[in-house]
């Protein structure tokens, strides 16, 4: 491989006519990657909103047992952490790569920390007998119909993490990319399909948490 | 030809833009967390689904750059919300329509 080929054709494959035709057909493969995201996690949301429809007062009440501080805390943190990530593409566009570096960096530990908290309600819940048949140990009307809501609180935010968890993976390799120097203002695209990731991520969360958290709170 | 270069691609939002959409999104946050403890009846779930769409909406067009890249992302984008929202209409329609 010639080291003197032009600028910005560094990194085109020859099935592209140039930088921007390549481009755009990551991004157009990232966004029909992120669609078939959207109807997974709709599947689970679909089954939520029947279920809810049926058991409208055990979901309630099952929706009183999640922690409503560090489920709006875990929003804040991915809603910032999706703010560094768009701002990290906005530096290597500019040139800033140093500064892109630390952004990635720091939305990956944000990352974590978002797996962190979340780990905590897990095991507080556990304590409080709350995950069906693991431990369970609800009593009262409801109880039978709220393993329903649970089941579903664990499927969608089990799932949920997990995506977080491969984020966060590729964060790290991002900012050592960055870092070391392999996007600048003519190549950034796995960067830009990483953030655009991240963002479903955050997306998916945001109606996480009003269907998770919030239900039944004025009651 | 010349040469076409990421840089003749779409501009990238300024940092103030990025950080009001930020601040919005704080903002919306704490409004919903709000309004779960007004008793709203069915207007809670209107208001708790309502804002969640609108923090997606500003993720998508504004961080996601919906707004300035290609319309053809655009058209990818909305049908995967397009399926989901059939799916969950027709769904709801079975399950609502049924003799109790």
């Amino acid at each position: 491989m010639s080291a003197t080929r032009p600028m910005g054709a560094t990194h085109t494959a020859e099935q592209f006519d140039d930088p921007v035709q390549q481009r755009e057909a990551a991004t157009l493969g990232m966004w029909t990657f992120i669609s078939t995201e959207i109807l997974f996690f709709g599947v689970l949301f679909a089954g939520y909103t029947l279920c809810r429809v049926r058991f409208a007062e055990a979901f309630a009440e099952g929706s009183r047992h999640t922690d409503l501080l560090l489920g709006s805390m875990e929003t804040a943190v991915l809603l910032i952490s999706s703010c560094l990530v768009a701002v990290s593409v906005r530096e290597v566009q500019l040139g800033g790569r140093r500064v892109a570096s630390w952004l990635i960096a720091g939305t990956a530990l944000l990352g974590c920390t978002f797996l962190t908290m979340h780990g905590f309600e897990y095991v507080s819940e556990y304590h409080e007998g709350l995950i069906p048949f693991l431990r369970y140990t609800q009593t009262g009307p409801h109880s039978v119909p709220m393993q329903m809501f649970f089941c579903l609180y664990y499927f969608i935010t089990g799932f949920h993490s997990l995506h977080v968890a491969i984020g966060v993976g590729v964060l790290v390799i991002m900012g050592r990319r960055t870092h070391r120097g392999d996007f600048d203002q003519d190549y950034h695209t796995p960067l830009e399909m990483t953030a655009l990731y991240w963002h479903l991520v955050d997306i998916v969360w945001i109606f996480v948490f009003p269907l998770m958290y919030l239900v039944g709170r004025s009651g | 030809m010349s040469a076409r270069t990421h840089r003749s691609g779409p501009k990238p939002p300024s940092l103030t833009a990025n950080l009001l959409v930020l601040a919005a999104l704080l903002v919306l946050l704490a409004l919903t967390v709000g309004s779960a403890f007004l008793r709203l009846g069915p207007g809670n779930v209107a208001a708790n689904l309502g804002i969640a769409g609108l923090k997606a909406a500003l993720v998508l067009i504004f961080y996601m750059r919906l707004k300035t890249d290609t319309p053809l992302f655009r058209i990818v984008a909305c049908v995967g919300f397009a399926w989901l929202a059939v799916l969950i209409a027709l769904a709801l329609a079975d399950l609502l329509t049924r003799p109790a």
